[in-house]
Order: C-alpha cells, then structure tokens, then sequence
C-alpha cells in the first residue's frame, strides 16, 4: 500500500518538476510563463503521434520538445519584441493552444477529445535489481522510467546553472537588472528568448511523459491544468531549484493522493484545491517577512 | 465580421484602427487554420456572420451569449484601470453563480420581486468577498495579484465543485448540479424562447453607470490617475491602497453579478464546469475593447456571436468549434502584442 503509494506519487511528481524547472528557468530570466499547460498539452499530443508513428520512444521525446520550444519562441517573441505583456500572452497561448488542439484532432482524426493509436512505444521502465525488492526504497528508487531519472537529475544541474556558470549568471542578470546586463553588453531579450524556448521544451516534455509515460493515450483533459500547478510549484519554491522540487513533490502526492481517494468519500475537489491555497499562503509570508525585514531596517 | 468599415478620420479613427487590427490580425491567423484544415475561410466567417446577426433570432441569441462577457469584460476592464492585474473574474463567476442558485432554490416561496434582488445581491456579495483577500494582499503587503487571483480561479472551481458534488448537490441527482432555482427567482426572458433575458437589460446599465463614473465623477478622474501613475496618484493625494481594495471588490462584485445572471438567467441551476471560461474571455473583451464602454459592448458582442455561431457551424458544416477559441487566443495575444494600454502601466508603476 505505502510503495503505492510512493510509486504513485513520483509518477505524479515527474511532469509537474520537469514543467516546473522550466518555468523557473523562464522565471529567472524575467518571464512569468503562464502558457506552460499549452506546452504541456502539445507535447502531449505531439509525443503520441511520433511515438505510434516511429515506434521509438527516444524520437517521441524529442518531438515533444521540439513543439514546446517552438511554442516557447513564439510566445517569447510575442513578449520580447512585440512588446506584449506576459501574462495576457500566456492566458492566450493557454485559449489558443487548447483549441487549436481539439480543431487539429476533429480535423485530422475525426475524433472529439481522445486520441487512441496503436502500437505506441511507451517509456520503459528501469528496474534496479537489488533494490526493486526492497521495501519502501524499491519504490522510492526502481521501476521507474528514464524521463523520471532526467528530470530529478535536471535539479541539482538548474541549481548548478544558476549558480555556477557564465550562461546561469548571465541569464539572472537578464531577469534581475536588464538594463545594466545590456549596460554590460549582454543581450537580456535573446536570453529571455533562450529561457522560455527552454521552458517550452521541458513543458513539452512534461505533456509526452504524461501521454507515452503514464496513460499511453492521449485526451484533450490530458495536463488537467498540471503546468499551472507547476507554476504552483516554483513559486512554493521562490524560484529555488530544490524547493520547487519540493513543491512539486508535494504537489504529486496530493495529485497521487487525491486520485486514488476518488470514490472513497475524501473529497478530491478539496485536495485539488490545497497546490493554489499554499501558494497564496507562502507569498503572502514572503510579503510579511519581506515587511518585518525592512521595517526592523529603518527602526 | 462586420465592423466600421470606414473610420471617421483624426484621433477617433486612429483609436478604431487600433482596436480593429488585433482582431483582423487574428481572423487573419485563423485564416490560415481554416486553410490548412482544407476549409475555405471567407466562406466559414460568411457563415460566421449570417449566423450570428442574419435574423432577429440570431440576434437575441447573440446579445444573450454577450450577456455573461459584458459584465466579465467590465470587472476585468475596471480593476485593470485602477492598476490592478486581475485575471481572477472566473473564480467569481463560479462563486457567484452558485451563491445565486442557492439563494434560488433555498428561498422558494418568496415573489419574484423580492427573490431575484436578493439571489443577485447574494452573487454580488460573494462575488466581492472573492477578491476581498488579493486586494488586500496587493494594497497591504503588494503581493502579486496576477498570481492570487490566478490562484483563485482554480480554488473557486474546484470549491464549488466539492459543493455541487456534495452537501449542495440535488437529491436524486448523479450528476454535478444544485436543485434548479424557484420559478419566481428565473429572470424574466426579453423575447421568448430565446434565452435573452432581463440580465442583458442589467449588464448595459451596469455599462451605462461604468460609462457616466468613467467620465463624470472625481472616482472615475481618481482611478485612471491611479492605474496611468501610482506614484504620482499617491503624490497628489489619492490613497491608492485603498483605491485598489475597493476596485478589487467592485471587479469581483461585477463577475459575480456575472455568474448570478448566468445561473438565473440560462442554466437555472449551477452545475459543475458552470462557466465555459466567461471570466478569461472577459479578459480578451476587456483588451480588445481598451477598456471603453463602447468597446467592451463590442468586443462582448463579437465573442457572444462567435460562441453561438460557431455551435451552429460545426453542426452544419465540418468546422470544428474550437475554430472560436483558437481566435479568442490570438485576439488576446494580438490585443497586448501591438499597443499595451495596460503593459504600459504595469512597466512604469514597477
């Protein structure tokens, strides 16, 4: 029951932290990237496709991510150099995108809404002998797939990024002060750019392992509003790499949670709700402490 | 679709050809859909347009499926004038739908005189209540109301879905639904069977009144200072926090009146998924028309045609609906792309 849990929970966690260190990266870069479940959903559908098409879950990916960042460039290129504002364009990718992806399954399938092809080549599952066995720790660390290892991989590499190299500090100079990165001969647009094609690819990544990784179908309700519970999460993490990981953690189980309570008289409207409520929650702390900071600095 | 062919010429035409272009660009975008999806896309906006104004019926039907977006596009266009990033008029509709319809259905009994006013003002409270915390979290501590009201949004849903689901739903029902609202608390239909209804005559006076503050009143002058220039409001006096508190509640009291009329008005009831996203187009109507009372008229019409003509295209031809929602996208997208009225703002005051 416990490792079902577990399992669950990180199957749960894997496209919330992929889609999440995308937006975080975005973030960092001075774009608050609220199209995210657009990248998601295209990824999804594009993932499917490739993969019944090739046979091969590796190309599969990389469709995915291909039509996320494409995706990204051209809502950054909305935001960058049409001068558009961020949060109206992510809302409208997230209108556009849901229909352009329904138009394009009547169009092409004739269906409404769900898309079932065969011979899709799901992602495999690497079983760690030894481990598997094991309690708890076989849950926690075997049968789980490689987009899942990436993705836990991405965290300490984001925060190596971020920290230690010349693109990652750049990249914070673009989001935190973009007229001194350009004072300093950086070009704090392209690096915008660069940061929301990333979002976008990782987003679509996010969207494939959902439909070849966890169901092997596609349906338009696929994301179910995930890339915004990654927004969630890297806000819950205060665009820090680990804890938005947290977050993202936290969220999957609630999501894994609140899936096999269905039907078992917990509510899982209310878990649904619990991502959104915290985030108002750990904003408004941040605000107060940021208040009690400032006001003990002029007392 | 039709619009203003010919733009009276000076400051006027200019501003009619800066709302028109991001919706030609956007018919244009969608255009190339159409042409891709091997439909010819003069014949389906030919379509488009004599379905939804070719008729005295089409007509009602598309000023009662404006009804809902005049009131969404005037709560987001009027905590946008004040500087407020709102984009949580959705969750309102969704709360103040539902404590519309259980005022309806609890209170039977009552006369239609006194059950509507007090259904519609239960909407109304609500509806302000919801946007009482990021209003005051931005006033107070500026937290970032784009995040809480976008928070919001799914909180509401899924909070009125637990509700319909459980201690609300109606007895013998399987599906999400509240009881259906008495009789005497439907609001009275304008030309039946069309679904227009009294909440249309409501959302123009409300527009009337945002028109007559907008231009006529110190509140009206104080709050575009305040949303154009928060240091200088604050400077010449304005208390801008508490400026913002109370545009907050007024947007959110405006989406929930939204969701009041939509539950008494079209559904009668309120069931899960209530709002097929009333408060984002609101958005788009909002942008599209630049916050003007005209405009929002407008652009609430043109989206109230294209959602009850694009369900009469799909039926009739092999035009898939969403055809209305990849263009409501790019409308927005387009909206802030070429002119931000609000971005403007938003760059100065940070």
């Amino acid at each position: 029951m416990i490792d079902n849990v577990i399992h669950a929970a990180i199957v749960m966690t894997t496209p919330l932290l992929l889609a999440a260190l995308g937006g975080l990266v975005n973030r960092v870069g001075g774009i608050v990237n609220i199209g995210l479940d657009s990248m998601m959903l295209a990824g999804a559908l594009t993932g499917l496709i490739v993969s019944a098409a090739s046979g091969s879950w590796p190309a599969a990916l990389l469709a995915a991510a291909a039509i996320g960042a494409l995706l990204g460039l051209l809502m950054s290129l909305a935001v960058t150099r049409l001068d558009a504002n961020e949060i109206i364009v992510g809302l409208g990718f997230t209108i556009a995108g849901a229909g352009l992806v329904r138009f394009f399954l009547k169009s092409a399938y004739g269906n409404a809404g769900t898309l079932n092809l065969p011979d899709v080549a799901r992602l495999p599952e690497i079983v760690i002998p030894g481990i598997a066995d094991i309690p708890v720790l076989g849950a926690i660390f075997s049968g789980h797939d490689p987009l899942t290892w990436a993705a836990w991989i991405m965290v300490p590499l984001t925060a190596w990024f971020l920290r230690r190299t010349r693109a990652g500090l750049r990249l914070r100079a673009a989001g935190a002060a973009p007229q001194a990165a350009r004072a300093l001969g950086l070009k704090p647009l392209t690096l915008r750019d660069a940061s929301t094609v990333y979002a976008g690819a990782m987003s679509g990544l996010a969207g494939a392992y959902l439909s070849i990784g966890v169901v092997g179908i596609f349906n338009e309700g696929i994301t179910a509003g995930r890339g915004f519970i990654a927004l969630a999460a890297f806000y819950f993490g205060r665009n820090h790499p680990w804890p938005t990981a947290l977050g993202a953690l936290l969220f999957g189980f609630f999501d894994a949670f609140q899936i096999r309570m269905q039907g078992r008289g917990v509510p899982a409207e209310l878990v649904q709700m619990l991502p959104y409520a915290m985030v108002i929650v750990v904003l408004t702390m941040m605000a107060v402490a940021t208040r009690r900071s400032r006001a003990k600095g002029t007392a | 679709m039709s619009g203003p062919a010919i733009a009276p010429s000076g400051g006027r035409g200019r501003a009619i050809m800066d709302a028109l272009t991001p919706l030609l660009v956007a018919l244009a975008a969608a255009a190339v859909v159409l042409m891709l999806a091997g439909h010819n896309p003069i014949d389906v906006y030919g379509l488009l347009a004599v379905e939804s104004f070719g008729g005295v019926k089409r007509i009602a039907a598309t000023l009662s499926a404006a009804t809902p977006l005049i009131l969404t596009g005037l709560a987001t266009a009027i905590a946008f004038r004040a500087g407020a990033f709102n984009v949580g008029v959705e969750g309102c509709v969704f709360v103040g739908g539902l404590a519309a319809a259980y005022v309806g259905f609890t209170f039977v009994g009552l006369p239609a005189a006194v059950l509507i006013p007090f259904a519609l003002a239960a909407s109304v409270i609500v509806g302000a209540l919801w946007m009482l915390l990021p209003g005051v979290l931005k006033a107070r501590l500026d937290v970032d109301e784009v995040v809480t009201t976008l928070m919001l949004n799914f909180i509401a849903i899924s909070l009125t879905a637990y509700l319909v689901n459980g201690p609300l739903l109606a007895p013998g029902s399987a599906n999400s639904a509240t009881p259906m609202v008495d009789a005497a608390a439907r609001l009275p239909k304008l030309m039946p069977p069309s679904t227009l209804n009294a909440g249309f005559l409501i959302a123009i006076g409300l527009l009337v009144l945002y028109w007559l503050w907008d231009r006529g009143t110190a509140s009206g002058f104080e709050t575009r200072i305040a949303g154009l220039n928060a240091r200088f409001a604050i400077a010449s006096g304005i208390d801008v926090p508490v400026l913002i508190i109370k545009m907050m509640l007024l947007s959110g009291a405006i989406g929930g009146i939204a969701g009041g009329i939509h539950a008494l008005g079209s559904v009668g009831r309120f069931v899960s998924g209530f709002s097929p996203g009333y408060g984002f187009t609101g958005i788009a109507v909002a942008l599209l028309g630049r916050g003007s009372a005209v405009g929002i008229l407008l652009a609430a019409i043109l989206f109230g045609a294209l959602a009850t003509s694009g369900a009469t295209i799909q039926l009739f031809s092999d035009v898939p609906i969403e055809i209305v929602n990849v263009l409501q996208g790019m409308v927005m997208i387009f909206a802030v792309a070429r002119f931000g009225w609000i971005i403007a703002r938003r760059r100065r005051a940070a």
